[in-house]
């Protein structure tokens, strides 16, 4: 049972990642198309002819200056000599300038596209939160902003303030009243919850680590702090309620029985607990922070040292941006949107303390969750071990070191691929570049796709007349008659031959014309006889069966794209001959896979 | 547990802030602090009682309910 369920677990693996491999060329695809209708440009770059006169350009420079009222520059003192100059303008005006006579003294007329940095979020207040980039945030929300993730803030409850607005709630409770509504009226917890889920790219405020993750608002503390009793049954009610992550912005020097009971149970549900270490600026944590599967966490300043009011010490696993404010000096705190305690209204503000580094070790572990590692000790051990080390520490200011949210979810990622991976290779390795389709030998990237799809349709046509199970064999044969490595081909490496590649890239259908170079599909291979073949040898093998069943299905699907798209058949020209035999053989083919897919006898 | 503490009183900044009675020693933060011990650089003799069973968001150290109090100076 273990075996087959292993085996099965590895099936499934693979097919996942091929899955992903298809899904992620029709993605590339999509995409390739966007890049270049919809990039941001509000400039547009002329590049004159070097062989035009200096004057004659200062001529035309005017001349455009005049007619559409416009300024254009030299784009720094180092164009001169290429004379590239930069004007103001939008889509309308380049199509008017490429049509205009000046086009023919350009090299070219481009737009000045925007480039700009991956997810760095339009929040006008971002470039206040030091804490953020900190944490090297930007690079981990390439990955994931933590959706899916639910993390509990177990505080002063939360107030819907507008930066909130757009932040995903699920239901929480208030303990200090007995209601289903858990509102701030302290102004700690919606700071808190800040940290973890402000909204973001919301032109609003400011920024949150995990802001796709959801909030749960668990209220046990009023002016006057909160009971054990209280915050004991709020983290019950989270684990019971689907929290993934629990924060706890407070602390006290009580041991509590009832408490570290309902943390244990928190934790056997898997839910990851994380506590601020306290601000008495002493040696140990304090409760809940010091509790074995509490996740304690100590506060640094904005220059990574440990803030003057942090404990530290036993208890203290791990560092986060706290602040440290100077007297009515704001800049060193962490800011978020919170609700005034005497008026009740909204307003942006600068708080410091471990109340403050607990949620960002909170919003990169829903990160790192939403990354795909689940256990909670698991968890900690990735935040821990992706930490940024402090070498000198003997006091343990730092635990395992400062909080680094790109490193953590890095490595919660390790081993996984991730579709986001595939796409990173494709663009990395030049294949989102439009040049390498024209320029690189022209394999068309759409039929390629439909024929890999419309293998995989054969598939699981095929699938309703006899259940079988995907196999990794099946898949192969799907690639190998559908399509092949076809991405092999565009491989052109210094003295070696490229034709090994062009083969690896081929399907099975054009392995008879690939060798020579040519385009024009060889009807011995552009057939049934192949996977005839390859069914014959192969039908009384439970695995290898399924191989040559998907190489049928393949090649049925690479010919009825090919008879529709391009059919040229050597000997049958490029007519109706060549497709009514492309199609003919098509049929056979899929019929060939019918066929053998047949439990006429027990396979696997 | 009664105590009695003779300290000053201080505005601790975290979150939105609270109230806290230092001593030569230790640092109390009070527990819903009587109106007229709200005032930074008080010198006051408080007796209360320390609330372990009790946590706060300013986590300064144990937490004193105020029973009674004295001012002694107020600077």
């Amino acid at each position: 049972m273990v075996t087959l369920a292993l085996r099965l677990w590895v099936v499934m693996r693979k097919l996942l990642i091929l899955c992903l491999f298809v899904l992620g060329l029709g993605f590339a695809l999509f995409n390739f198309k966007g890049l270049a209708s919809q990039g941001e440009f509000d400039s547009i770059v002329l590049d004159f002819r070097e062989n035009v006169p200096a004057a004659q350009i200062t001529a035309q420079v005017r001349a455009i200056a005049q007619q559409y009222n416009v300024n254009p520059h030299l784009n720094s003192e180092f164009s001169d000599a290429d004379n590239v100059y930069i004007v103001k303008g939008d889509r309308n005006f380049l199509k008017a300038l490429k049509k205009s006579p000046l086009a023919k003294q350009t090299e070219y007329i481009e737009p000045n596209y925007i480039y700009k940095a991956l997810e760095v979020p339009n929040d006008p207040d971002y470039n206040k939160q030091w804490n953020l980039r900190s944490i090297n945030v930007e690079q981990a929300w390439d990955e994931t902003k933590g959706k899916g993730i639910t993390v509990a803030v177990i505080d002063s409850g939360i107030s819907l303030v507008p930066d909130l607005k757009d932040t995903k709630f699920v239901p929480g409770y208030d303990f200090v009243n007995d209601q289903v509504e858990a509102n701030d009226d302290v102004g700690h917890g919606t700071h808190v919850a800040g940290t973890i889920a402000q909204s973001t790219n919301n032109n609003y405020g400011v920024a949150g680590i995990a802001y796709e993750a959801n909030i749960m608002p668990v209220k046990v503390l009023g002016f006057g702090g909160g009971t054990v009793a209280d915050i004991a049954e709020g983290i019950r009610f989270a684990a019971d309620n689907g929290a993934d992550v629990i924060n706890m912005s407070l602390g006290g020097r009580g041991e509590s029985q009832i408490m570290e009971e309902a943390i244990n149970y928190a934790h056997s549900k898997g839910v990851v607990i994380v506590a601020a270490a306290g601000n008495e600026s002493q040696n140990s944590a304090s409760y809940p922070g010091r509790y074995a599967h509490v996740i304690g966490v100590a506060a640094l300043d904005a220059a990574g040292l440990k803030a003057p009011y942090s404990n530290f010490g036993a208890g203290v696993d791990i560092s986060a941006p706290g602040g440290a404010m100077a007297e009515e000096n704001p800049a060193g705190g962490i800011l978020q949107e919170t609700v005034n305690y005497e008026t009740g209204e909204p307003m942006f503000a600068s708080y410091q303390g471990t109340s403050m580094a607990a949620p960002h070790v909170a919003g990169v572990a829903a990160l790192v969750k939403a990354a795909g590692v689940t256990e909670p000790d698991e968890i900690l051990r990735v935040l821990k071990q992706s930490a940024r080390i402090v070498q000198e520490d003997p006091l343990n200011h730092f635990g395992a070191g400062h909080l680094d949210a790109a490193a953590a979810v890095k490595l919660a990622l390790k081993g996984q691929i991730t579709f986001r991976d595939f796409f990173r290779w494709l663009r990395d390795n030049g294949y989102l570049n439009l040049r390498f389709w024209i320029d690189g030998g022209a394999i068309a990237l759409a039929p390629k796709v439909a024929m890999v799809l419309g293998s995989y349709l054969l598939a699981w046509l095929l699938r309703n007349y006899f259940p079988f199970a995907w196999s990794w064999s099946l898949a192969s044969g799907l690639i190998a008659g559908s399509s092949g490595l076809f991405f092999l081909r565009g491989f052109y490496i210094f003295d070696l031959p490229q034709w090994p590649f062009r083969v690896m890239g081929s399907s099975i259908p054009e392995l008879g014309n690939t060798i020579f170079g040519s385009s024009v599909l060889n009807p011995v291979f552009a057939s049934v006889l192949v996977p005839f073949a390859l069914v014959a040898l192969l039908l009384g093998h439970p695995q290898w069966k399924w191989l040559a069943i998907g190489s049928a299905l393949g090649v049925a699907s690479c010919l009825a794209v090919s008879a529709v798209l391009s059919p040229a058949v050597w000997g049958l020209g490029t007519g109706a001959l060549a497709r009514g035999f492309l199609i003919a053989n098509a049929l056979l083919c899929y019929g060939l896979a019918h066929l053998a897919a047949k439990p006429s006898e027990q396979s696997a | 547990m009664s105590i009695t503490v003779t300290g000053n009183i201080e505005r601790k900044g975290f979150g939105p802030g609270t109230w806290a009675l230092v001593s030569e020693d230790k640092t109390y933060e009070l527990k819903d602090a009587p109106e007229e011990l709200r005032q930074s650089g008080l010198k006051a003799k408080v007796k209360g009682e320390v609330r372990d069973d009790v946590m706060t968001f300013a986590m300064i150290g144990p937490v004193l309910e105020v029973k009674s109090f004295e001012v002694l100076s107020s600077d």
